[in-house]
């Protein structure tokens, strides 16, 4: 059975780790890119069922990437959650302004990741 | 003026001698009185004199008309006793004309010598007369009479009425000159008179305006001064104690220029640190601010692989790990916290932090911070309520920084209380909303109240110690109280427990409640 392909977007090695280790045990595939052009060259190319992109990244940020994946008719109703370091009101706001369908603020527990991925897209 | 005003002479001085001038003049007017006045007596006794001299001149003139007459009853009568009459009147006669002479000119003296000489003759000629009467030659007698004695007497007579006429002349002459002496000494103590008080105002006027004109200036000196005009200069021609005052004016405002400059630019240079200290001080925020994002990626990864150890992700783990990976979690969860709240304060104070105001519900901020207090209230033992008044509209405003506000003084409630209860009420009160966290803990020392909203501060160390925490909470709350428009304040008593209130705006927009 070919699982469900979610692409996350970080150019934190540890951060990727811990994603890469907490989908390693259930059917989804992971994809990854580390910047912001990379993520937008990839999803276009994959077309993944779901998007983490980071808000922090080189070259583009998650906020422009989700823009331009929004604006693109190919990639406009993937679900995108948007992982900010900002833990702090405004952010929120443009993360949703972006077109982001959800919003996690890091540190993120694993656990909750792992619900809201879930949520968005059921495993099966 | 201004000669007066530069003489280098005391203003004492100058008064005295305006006043001795004045004076002066003065006694000079009375002494030219006095003056006149004793000529005036004098010349009134020349007056008296001619008077009794014309006096004198017109007894002689009777004299000899009593005489001419006695010698015609003489001749007549021709008795001894009329003779002697003659006589009697003869030596009449002599007497007055010698006072006369007594203190007669030299023209006079000549006109009396010739009258004299004449009545000496005339006098010769009645003693012939008279030894003719005697003889009965009366013939004779009254021819001698007619013939000689009649024309000197006529003579004499001339000569006494040109003594007269002199006299009167003299005495007419002596009168005019006085009354015209009078006249001109009258006029001449009027225009002195004049002329004094034309002196003294004078005077007057140069000496004081010699005093009011520098008096003026530093007037308007002053006024420039009081204006903050320090570079203004006084500048009389007075070499008195004015000038000395103008001098000394001078070098006041010499020296309040100076000090004006040096504390402009004192304050210049202080503004110019100012401004530095504020760059300096918005570069430590956002220098924060980063740090505390690049602090939050690793943490990320911290937390996550402890929750995904305990999770049992990478396995069953051994149960000796649990306790250490849990106290890793929790002193990684506090850290997390302490780099929060180190952002949250950096964003206020690099003028970055804004609220995101909406629409909230206050029995929604309620329930979320009993479910987030809970675990923490029942692990200590203490009573836990949360109430909010039940009719409260939708409010408007950052709910999320409220709630923060409200876990923050619950949180801290709940830390420093070890036995009884904490509680949380929400009320409105008109317009505004006021919450109230009161606890039953160890309360906060009088002289301490003003200093717990300060950044970093907490009552003690040691209750650092044993109660943990940043001592951001507090002041992270006021300054979010503070952006909602509202205020926070507190009443303790050691030992009893503390209440801390704050109070906002039912909406920070202004509008009704929907």
């Amino acid at each position: 059975m070919s699982g469900k392909t979610i692409l996350y977007v970080e150019d934190n090695e540890f951060n990727l780790k811990i994603v890469r280790q907490l989908l390693s045990r259930t059917s989804y595939r992971l994809i990854e890119a580390t910047d912001g052009e990379m993520g937008v060259a990839t999803a276009l190319s994959e077309l993944p069922d779901l998007i983490l992109m980071d808000i922090q990244l080189p070259k583009l940020s998650g906020l422009d990437a989700t823009r331009t994946l929004r604006a693109d008719p190919k990639t406009a109703a993937i679900p995108i959650i948007v992982i900010t370091s900002f833990a702090l009101s405004g952010d929120e706001q443009k993360a949703k302004d972006a077109g982001a369908s959800a919003y996690l603020s890091k540190p993120y527990s694993p656990r909750e990741l792992l619900q809201m991925i879930r949520k968005l897209v059921p495993e099966n | 003026m201004r000669w007066v005003a530069g003489l280098k002479v005391s203003v004492h001085a100058k008064l005295l001698a305006g006043f001795l001038i004045v004076t002066l003049f003065f006694i000079g007017m009375g002494v030219m009185s006095l003056q006149t006045i004793a000529t005036m007596s004098s010349q009134g006794q020349l007056l008296d004199d001619a008077h009794e001299r014309v006096h004198w001149s017109q007894e002689i003139q009777h004299a000899l008309a009593l005489q001419m007459n006695f010698t015609a009853m003489a001749l007549l009568l021709r008795n001894e006793a009329t003779v002697e009459s003659i006589l009697r009147e003869n030596n009449r006669f002599s007497n007055t004309l010698a006072r006369l002479e007594k203190a007669a000119q030299a023209e006079e003296i000549q006109l009396i010598q010739r009258i004299r000489a004449a009545q000496g003759e005339a006098l010769t000629t009645v003693a012939d007369i008279a030894n003719l009467v005697r003889d009965g030659k009366i013939e004779d007698a009254m021819r001698l009479q007619l013939s000689k004695e009649y024309p000197i007497y006529l003579q004499i007579e001339g000569l006494v009425n040109q003594l007269v006429k002199h006299e009167r002349d003299k005495m007419d002459r002596l009168r005019s000159s006085v009354a015209a002496a009078n006249r001109k000494t009258l006029l001449l103590l009027a225009s002195s008179a004049v002329v004094l008080i034309l002196l003294a105002l004078l005077l007057g006027f140069v000496i004081s305006w010699s005093f009011i004109l520098p008096v003026q200036e530093a007037h308007g000196f002053l006024g420039q001064v009081a204006k903050g005009n320090f570079a203004a200069t006084i500048s009389v021609p007075n070499r008195d104690e004015f000038g000395v005052l103008a001098e000394r004016m001078n070098q006041m405002s010499r020296e309040l220029h100076r000090l004006d400059e040096s504390q402009r630019r004192g304050s210049e240079e202080l503004k110019r640190l100012n401004e530095q200290l504020l760059r300096a001080s918005k570069a430590k925020s956002e220098f924060l601010a980063n740090m505390s994002h690049e602090l939050r990626t690793p943490m990320n990864a911290i937390l996550g692989f402890v929750e995904m150890l305990l999770d049992d992700i990478y396995g069953e783990i051994p149960p000796q790990f649990k306790e250490p990976l849990t106290d890793i979690q929790v002193n990684g969860k506090h850290l997390l916290n302490l780099i929060n709240d180190v952002l949250d304060l950096s964003k206020i104070e690099a003028g970055r932090m804004e609220l995101a105001v909406s629409e909230y519900s206050v029995q929604d901020i309620v329930d979320t911070l009993k479910a987030s207090l809970h675990s923490l209230s029942r692990e200590k033992g203490l009573e836990f309520v949360a109430v909010a008044q039940a009719d409260i509209p939708l409010a408007c405003g950052d709910g999320k920084r409220i709630t923060q506000c409200l876990t923050n003084l619950a949180g801290n409630a709940l830390k420093f209380t070890r036995e009884g209860r904490v509680e949380v009420r929400v009320e409105r009160q008109g317009d505004m909303l006021l919450y109230r966290v009161s606890d039953t803990g160890i309360g906060i020392p009088k002289d301490q109240i003003e200093n717990v909203f300060a950044e970093f501060r907490q009552v003690d160390a040691t209750i650092t110690r044993e109660f943990g925490g940043t001592g951001l909470g507090l002041s992270i709350t006021k300054k979010f109280v503070e952006m909602h428009g509202g205020r926070i304040w507190v009443e303790s008593e050691p030992g009893k427990g503390s209440t801390f209130f704050f109070e906002i705006p039912l909406r920070v927009d202004g509008g009704k409640p929907a």
